[in-house]
C-alpha cells in the first residue's frame, strides 16, 4: 500500500511523556502522598483534592493489553483458581499482583487504599475485595443503584438515591482522612471538580471536531488518547495536553485532513476497545475506507460535575454514567450519535470479559436498526484476552458487512 | 467466438464448489469435491474438469469470483467475494422470495436477512464453535458408527429422542456415548443429535428474524434429520434447493457476471 494508512497525531510525544510521568510519579517516593488504587469510574476528585495520588488498574490492563502482555498474566491469575470467564482487566491486575516479576513496569505500586465504584459493572467490587485482602488495605466501595428504564427521567435528581449516593460520599471521605490522616480542603476540591469539568469538556470538543467530514480522529486515536481523561482527570497536566490535541485536531478539521487515507464510510464502535489488535483490527476496516468516528466508549468520559453543590454534583455525575443506565437509554444514545455524526454503519464488540456492556448488544443492535435503518454488526471478542480473537472468522464478518454496506 | 462465460468457486473446509454460467446467466455446470489440504489444489482440479465437460479453454472464463475460507489463498480468481453476500445472491437468485438465507457448512453456519430486493440488511454467523456445523455432524455420525448419508434417516426413526444437553461439539459427543451406554437406541441418540443441532442454529437464525421465506443451504441441508428438525423448530417451511451445496459457488458465478459487466461499463468496452 503507497499510502500510510495511519496518520499520527504531533501531540503522541506529548501524550506518551504524560503517561510515563504518571506511572513513574506513582513509584516515585512520593514524600508521604498516600496512594490509592481506583476504578474508572470512582470519584477520583475527592482523592485529588486531599492530595492522595491515584493509579487506574482498568487502565493498567489496557495497556497490558495493547502491549501483547496481558495473556501470560492472564494465566497466572487463572493458575491461582480465577476463572477464564472473568474479566480480563481483573485477571490482568490480579496476575500482576501476584507475579510482578513478569508484570509490565513490575505492576503498580503497592496501594494503601482502595476505591471502587460499582457503578460499570459488579465485577470491581469482587475484584477490590480480593486486593483488599490481598493488601489487607482499607477498601471503599461506592454503591451506585442501576437506573431502570421504568424509573422516572432523572431518577437520581432530588431522590432519596441521590441521597444515599452522597451519604456514602460523605462516609468516603471520613474513610480518605481517617486511612491517611489528611483533610479535605473544599477550597482544593472546587479547584480540582473545575479541573475534572475543564478537562472532560475539552475531551466533549475534540470528539465533537470528528462530525466533519473527513473526520480529523479514527477509533485507535480515541482509544490512545482516552488515557489522560480517565486517569489524570482534573489535573493541570491533562488539561494542557487535550489544548494541545484539540488545537492539532482543529487544524486537521481547517485543512480538511482524515484520520484515513480516504473515508468512504462512517461507522460508530460500540464496547471497549480490542486493545491487542488495536491497530491490525481497526486497518481492516481502512482498507474499505471506513472510519470510525464516534464510539459509545470514550464517551462514558465525557459528563461534567453540574454546578452547585460539590457532593450532590459528584453524586449526580457518576451515578449516571451510561453503563449505570437501561438498555433504552443506551439505544437512544447511540441513535443520537448515529444521526449527529452522520453514521453509514455500526460495529459492536461482543467483549467477552465486559458483561454488562455487551449483554443486551444483539437487542440493543436490533433496536438501532429499525429505528435508524443503519445496519449493524457484532463481532466477538475480548479488551485484553487476544485466545478470544478469531482473526479469520472477524475478517471474513468484516468482509461481509462492509460488502453489505457497498451494496446498500 | 464462443460466448464467455462466468466462473463461480467455493472453497470451504471440507468440500469445493464450482459453478459455470453463460452470459444469459445459464447454468452451465457445477461440481462439489472434497477440499483436501487447503482446498486450491482441489479446485483447480474442479474447475479444469467442469471446464472440460463444457468443451470450454481458460479463457472463455470472462471472469472468476471465488468464496468460502479459502479464498484468500486462490489467486487464480479475479476477484474474492464473502460466503455472506454470495450464499445471500445465489439463493435469491434461485427463489426471489426468499428473505432468510440459512446457511449451514462445514465449520460455520450463518443466518443472512434479505430486502425484496436481494441485498443483504442483516447476517449472523456462529461463534468459535463447531456445535452447529457439518462438522458436528460428521464427528456424531462417527461416533454413533453410522453412514453419514444415513445419520439423517435414521433419527427420523425416533420416537424418544434423547436430550444432548451440551452446545459443545467435544461435551456432546461424550453425552452421546454416555447415552448409548446407558443402552439408548441408536435412532434415539442421533435424533437428539440432529435436535441439538437444530436448536443451536435456530438460535442463530432467530437473531436475524425468521422472515419467510427460508431457505436453507449449504452441505447440511442434505441431511433430512436437520431439515425436520430445524422445520420444526421454525414453524415454518423451509426451502431446500436441488443442490443446496452449490448456491454459494452460484452467487460467486453471478457475482463474477456482475463485476464484468461493471469493469465494461467502466472500460466502455
Amino acid at each position: 500500500m503507497s499510502e500510510k494508512r495511519y496518520k499520527k497525531l504531533k501531540t503522541a510525544v506529548e501524550l506518551q511523556r504524560l503517561m510515563q510521568w504518571h506511572y513513574t510519579a506513582a513509584r516515585l517516593p512520593r514524600l508521604g502522598r498516600p496512594l490509592a488504587w481506583v476504578t474508572s469510574g470512582a470519584p477520583v476528585e475527592i482523592l485529588r483534592a486531599m492530595g492522595v495520588a491515584a493509579v487506574y488498574p482498568e487502565n493498567y490492563g489496557a495497556l497490558c493489553g495493547a502491549r501483547l502482555q496481558a495473556v501470560p498474566l492472564c494465566q497466572i491469575a487463572e493458575a491461582h483458581g480465577y476463572s477464564p470467564d472473568l474479566c480480563s482487566y481483573a485477571r490482568t491486575s490480579l496476575g500482576s499482583v501476584f507475579d510482578p516479576e513478569h508484570a509490565p513496569m513490575r505492576g503498580l505500586p503497592r496501594p494503601d487504599l482502595l476505591i471502587c465504584c460499582n457503578n460499570i459493572c459488579g465485577t470491581v467490587v469482587k475484584w477490590y475485595e480480593a486486593l483488599a485482602q490481598y493488601y489487607d488495605v482499607p477498601l471503599f466501595i461506592l454503591d451506585t443503584p442501576f437506573i431502570y428504564e421504568h424509573m422516572p427521567v432523572g431518577a437520581y435528581h432530588d431522590t432519596p438515591l441521590l441521597a444515599y449516593v452522597m451519604a456514602q460520599l460523605e462516609e468516603m471521605i471520613r474513610l480518605v482522612e481517617r486511612a491517611t490522616g489528611r483533610r479535605l480542603s473544599l477550597e482544593r476540591f472546587k479547584q480540582t471538580v473545575h479541573l475534572a469539568n475543564r478537562t472532560v469538556e475539552l475531551w466533549g470538543e475534540i470528539r465533537a471536531l470528528c462530525k466533519a467530514r473527513p473526520s480529523p480522529l479514527n477509533a485507535p486515536d480515541l482509544f490512545v488518547n482516552m488515557a489522560p481523561i480517565v486517569v489524570l482527570r482534573g489535573t493541570p497536566g491533562a488539561v494542557r495536553f487535550y489544548q494541545h490535541l484539540k488545537a492539532e485536531v482543529e487544524e486537521r478539521v481547517k485543512n480538511g485532513i482524515g484520520a484515513i487515507p480516504q473515508e468512504k464510510y462512517r461507522l460508530l464502535w460500540d464496547n471497549i476497545a480490542i486493545w491487542h489488535h488495536l491497530y491490525r483490527f481497526y486497518n481492516y476496516f481502512v482498507d474499505y475506507g471506513a472510519c470510525f468516528v464516534v464510539d459509545t466508549y470514550t464517551g462514558g468520559w465525557s459528563q461534567t460535575i453540574p454546578s452547585g453543590e460539590l457532593l450532590e454534583g459528584l453524586a449526580l455525575a457518576y451515578a449516571t454514567v451510561f453503563l449505570n443506565q437501561s438498555l433504552e437509554h443506551r439505544v437512544k444514545m447511540m441513535v443520537d450519535l448515529i444521526s449527529e455524526y452522520s453514521v453509514d454503519g455500526f460495529v459492536m464488540h461482543c467483549n467477552r470479559s465486559c458483561k454488562p456492556y455487551s449483554l443486551g448488544q444483539y437487542a440493543i443492535k436490533r433496536y438501532v436498526m429499525e429505528r435508524t435503518g443503519v445496519p449493524g454488526l457484532i463481532i466477538e471478542s475480548d479488551m485484553c484476552d487476544a485466545r478470544s480473537f478469531a482473526s479469520e472468522a472477524v475478517r471474513t464478518r468484516i468482509q461481509a458487512f462492509m460488502e453489505a454496506l457497498a451494496a446498500g | 467466438m464462443s460466448k464467455p462465460c462466468f466462473l463461480g468457486i467455493d472453497i470451504g473446509s471440507l468440500t469445493v464448489k464450482a459453478a459455470l454460467l453463460d452470459a444469459d446467466l445459464h447454468l452451465l455446470a457445477r461440481g462439489v469435491v472434497p477440499a483436501g489440504y487447503g482446498g486450491q489444489e482441489a479446485a483447480e482440479a474442479l474447475v479444469a474438469r467442469l471446464l472440460c465437460e463444457c468443451d470450454l479453454a481458460p479463457y472463455e472464463v470472462a471472469y472468476t469470483v471465488v468464496t468460502g475460507y479459502g479464498r484468500v489463498r486462490y489467486d487464480a480468481a479475479d476477484e474474492e467475494v464473502s460466503e455472506v453476500s454470495c450464499h445471500a445472491r445465489g439463493a435469491f437468485h434461485l427463489c426471489p422470495a426468499v428473505r432468510t438465507v440459512i446457511d449451514i457448512g462445514g465449520q460455520d453456519s450463518k443466518a443472512i436477512r434479505l430486502d425484496p430486493h436481494g441485498r443483504v440488511i442483516d447476517f449472523a454467523m456462529n461463534d468459535k464453535c463447531a456445535a452447529g456445523t457439518g462438522r458436528f455432524l460428521e464427528v456424531m455420525a462417527a461416533a454413533l458408527h453410522v453412514p453419514l448419508e444415513e445419520f439423517g434417516p435414521l433419527a427420523l426413526k425416533s420416537e424418544h429422542p434423547v436430550s444432548i444437553s451440551s452446545t459443545c461439539t467435544v461435551f456432546a459427543e461424550s453425552e452421546a456415548i454416555s447415552h448409548i451406554a446407558r443402552g439408548a437406541a441408536r435412532q434415539d441418540v442421533a435424533a437428539g443429535l440432529h435436535q441439538a443441532i437444530a436448536s443451536r442454529v435456530y438460535g442463530l437464525a432467530a437473531r436475524v428474524g425468521l422472515e419467510a421465506e427460508v431457505m436453507l443451504t449449504g452441505g447440511v441441508a442434505l441431511n433430512v434429520g436437520v431439515v425436520t428438525a430445524l422445520t420444526k423448530l421454525c414453524t415454518q417451511h423451509i426451502t431446500v434447493p436441488s443442490d443446496p451445496q452449490t448456491v454459494g459457488a452460484l452467487g460467486a458465478a453471478l457475482y463474477a457476471w456482475q463485476k464484468r459487466r461493471e469493469a465494461r461499463i467502466i472500460s466502455g468496452a
